[in-house]
């Protein structure tokens, strides 16, 4: 039903010591995944504001890949699992208002993990291809 | 001269169809007694609105509306800007509001003061011109005031004509519409062929009907003295005690049918943007924050004094208003019950 | 049973003042139109008279507190903090405990007189097109005066607010005075925003963006609650500017989902925000979903226990894990 060439945006938050190290091994790596992916890197992940996220799908972005160190392996030693819970309550809010959860994902994934790190972005370009383009709380000027 | 017509509740709806055609019908739509402004979309609708009390929105919102697109502007791939003046759809500036309570169309001659002015004043809103030129006001002579309204103490009354250019009277199967302006009596003989001539027995029950309802608004304030008072009491120890329960909201700006502080804003991507007016609040503190970061009305106290004495001593002072008409919308939906009409008696009685 | 509380709540007030225990005693007086109450400053004795208590003494009186310890703009000099005695309800009491919790209150300075609350109407709950023009409450009964001076008799329960009839907190968890009234109220299941989860997702956002539609931006439910008192609110900064200021519905939706979600986990469902809605939007709705999550993710609820952390501000290792997505 979809448009077969749509192709999605998203912006994946990424902490700077585990994930985005991970993209980098992803990358010196050669693993291939998608190229839809828009990375920004924060000093961890409990640096999120859920308003970041909120504020993204609004700009009209298809997607949003927040990831962050393993539990445990913070480099802020907690900042993460303080992060989880928030993680957690706006996933189910955001699915509460209607907001598909293919469009929110969360993923831990450490700095040895590049090809884990390939699959979570080829697994959430893919569901967000299968759901279509944002059209819910994009504001078009 | 001053015209009298009748028309008949059930020929209403095909005379309004007609209308329709030319202008865009406003009238206040809902239900449970939940009222509010809209574009009347199927003339065959019932009218529902006949025994309504006022709608929770001041009808300011069709004229004066949240946010209005005033221009927008682009860059192409060539750096060249260019700006597009909005310009809606000329029949969408024709309009019949249909039904606005005495009070609100009293309210809507003191928006015309704000925006228009008198001829050939300096200051003129284009945007609010280019609306109201084209409007027809017909108000509903108010038959259930409610009891916080308290028009009469602000020369409002429930069959009052000020801002009206036609008014009607709900006379049970029947309404009587009566011409206030020149604008009115042209639209009157515009549609002459759905009206008939006015009876004797139609003004006698007229009369009965609005003098009840005159009777029934037992609220009354003193306003005489508010201004005088005013001037002197800027820097008064009343305004520490009289703010304190305000939670400092919108409410009571955002319903108000006179209040029109608006803010003009840009909202821009990265070639295209646009320039909006919106409504604004003197109850915010983003209202009066400078650049610098400094804010002369930095507390509840300074906002609050600013609203009373916007309404009651400057409005007066440039216009020769108050600028209120006791509509009561602020008291119904006040959070806190932070009733006007005993922060106006307090001001009455300061030393 | 209100009348023996209300002149309780006076001999009170009368001590504290007579004892030089407090400058400022906040409660609530009567309201000017029925059916209403609003909040009152005391400062001196001979105003205790004003003070009321009855059904509709619904003002969540935490609100002003944050407000009083930090006023605005900041003063260089230390500034001596004023002793104030507050009435408060199960939810007001919560929301107290919050506010200590997040160093907005200093408590030593604040004394709290309890009443154990058996839930406050809303004169909403009586249809718009009925003038209430006087009301008179005996035994547990609300007689309302129409304008055609009919009278209509409702039980008390029938106008509770919502979050009234779901509350389980109704004494309040810290107080330095206690003013029983009788048997607690037995809490109907929770509620808020139950149906509304069943639906399906496209029907869940159709009916949020109908309700969030009519939102004006009056940001009534911000002043009204008490959790919300940053010194500069996302929806105020302009640096950077989070979202537009007009009523594009993309924009409205933006400042809600901010707001309800900034009370995650320190919402304590007080009603405050539905309550102040001028355009009656049912909040309630969405901010339950973040009580009810909080409660069922993580076995925690706001401003019950002052030794417990915040919610956002702590962890378990058992926390669970199911947001995330494995690839």
């Amino acid at each position: 039903m979809m448009d077969k060439n749509f192709e999605p945006r998203i912006v994946a938050f990424l902490c700077n010591w585990c994930s985005y190290a991970g993209a980098d091994l992803a990358g010196v790596s050669r693993i291939q995944y998608p190229t839809n992916v828009r990375i920004i890197r924060l000093p961890c992940s409990g640096r999120i504001n859920p308003l970041y996220i909120v504020k993204a799908l609004q700009n009209g972005v298809d997607g949003v890949l927040v990831s962050g160190c393993h539990p445990g392996d913070c480099h802020y030693i907690s900042g993460n699992l303080v992060a989880g819970r928030k993680f957690a309550l706006l996933k189910n809010f955001l699915v509460h208002l209607g907001i598909e959860p293919e469009r929110v994902q969360f993923s831990w994934v450490s700095a040895s993990e590049g090809p884990r790190f390939a699959q979570i972005v080829k697994k959430v370009v893919n569901e967000v291809k299968e759901i279509g383009p944002i059209e819910k709380m994009v504001k078009r000027l | 001269m001053i015209e009298e017509k009748i028309i008949k509740k059930n020929r209403l709806n095909a005379m309004l169809q007609e209308l329709s055609k030319e202008y865009s019908i406003y009238i206040p739509a809902g239900e449970n007694g939940d009222f509010r402004f809209c574009e009347l979309r199927d003339t065959n609708d019932e009218l529902v609105f006949w025994d309504y009390r006022n709608t929770r929105i001041s009808p300011k919102e069709i004229l004066f509306p949240h946010s209005e697109i005033l221009y927008e502007f682009s860059r192409d791939e060539s750096h060249q800007f260019s700006i597009s003046q909005n310009n809606d759809d000329q029949r969408k500036m024709k309009n019949v509001i249909l039904g606005i309570r005495p009070c609100d169309a009293r309210a809507i001659g003191f928006l015309d003061r704000v925006f228009i002015g008198e001829p050939n004043e300096r200051f003129v809103d284009p945007y609010y011109l280019k609306r109201r030129i084209h409007t027809i006001i017909i108000s509903l002579a108010c038959n259930r005031p409610q009891i916080s309204c308290f028009c009469t103490s602000l020369n409002g009354r429930p069959d009052g004509e000020e801002g009206a250019d036609i008014i009607a009277f709900d006379i049970g199967e029947e309404i009587l519409l009566k011409t206030v302006t020149e604008k009115g009596k042209e639209f009157i003989k515009e549609s002459s062929k759905w009206l008939g001539n006015v009876k004797k027995s139609d003004i006698d029950k007229k009369n009965k009907i609005f003098k009840e309802s005159a009777k029934r608004i037992n609220s009354r304030v003193s306003v005489e003295k508010v201004k005088e008072k005013l001037d002197d009491s800027f820097e008064a120890d009343f305004w520490n005690e009289i703010h304190r329960k305000c939670l400092g909201c919108g409410i009571c700006t955002f319903l108000c049918s006179t209040c029109h502080c608006f803010d003009i804003t840009d909202e821009t991507s990265a070639d295209r943007g646009k320039r909006i007016k919106c409504w604004d609040s003197c109850m915010y503190p983003l209202f009066t924050l400078h650049a610098s970061g400094h804010n002369p009305r930095p507390n509840y106290k300074e906002r609050m004094r600013q609203r009373i004495m916007h309404k009651f001593n400057y409005c007066p002072e440039n216009f020769k208003e108050l600028f209120c008409v006791g509509c009561g919308r602020c008291i119904r939906n006040c959070p806190v019950n932070l009733d006007i009409r005993e922060v106006i008696n307090q001001v009455s009685q300061l030393k | 049973m209100m009348k023996e509380i209300e002149t309780r709540i006076k001999e009170v007030v009368k001590d504290l003042f007579t004892q030089n225990k407090i400058d400022l005693f906040i409660g609530y007086s009567k309201g000017s139109l029925p059916l209403t109450s609003s909040p009152c400053f005391i400062t001196k004795s001979e105003d205790i008279e004003k003070l009321v208590w009855n059904s509709f003494c619904s003002n969540n009186l935490a609100v002003y507190l944050p407000r009083i310890f930090n006023p605005q703009p900041r003063k260089k000099e230390k500034i001596e903090l004023p002793r104030i005695g507050i009435l408060a309800k199960g939810c007001d009491a919560r929301s107290i405990v919050v506010l200590i919790k997040e160093h907005q209150i200093a408590r030593d300075n604040v004394f709290i007189l309890g009443i154990v609350c058996q839930g406050m109407g809303d004169r909403k709950k009586i249809r718009n097109d009925i003038e209430i023009t006087g009301a008179e409450e005996k035994n547990g009964r609300i007689t309302i005066v129409d304008e055609n001076k009919k009278e209509i008799e409702l039980k008390r329960e029938e106008l509770l607010s919502d979050c009234c009839i779901e509350c389980q907190h109704a004494t309040p968890p810290i107080h330095d005075i206690l003013i029983e009234s009788g048997n607690q109220r037995p809490a109907a299941p929770k509620g808020g925003g139950r149906d509304f989860e069943k639906k399906s997702i496209e029907d869940r956002w159709n009916l949020f963006q109908e309700e969030i539609s009519k939102c004006i931006r009056c940001y009534a439910c911000r002043q009204a609650c008490p959790n919300c008192y940053c010194r500069e609110c996302f929806a105020d900064q302009t640096k950077p500017r989070w979202i537009g200021v007009t009523d594009h519905i993309s924009d409205v939706m933006f400042y809600q989902i901010g707001r309800i979600f900034h009370q995650a986990g320190r919402c304590v469902d007080c009603g405050a925000c539905v309550r102040a809605c001028p355009m009656g939007i049912d909040l309630r709705v969405f901010t339950h979903k973040l009580v009810r999550d909080a409660k069922e993710l993580f076995d925690y609820e706001a401003g019950v226990f002052l030794e417990e952390g915040l919610l956002l501000a702590t962890f378990k290792p058992e926390d669970k894990q199911e947001f995330i997505s494995e690839p």
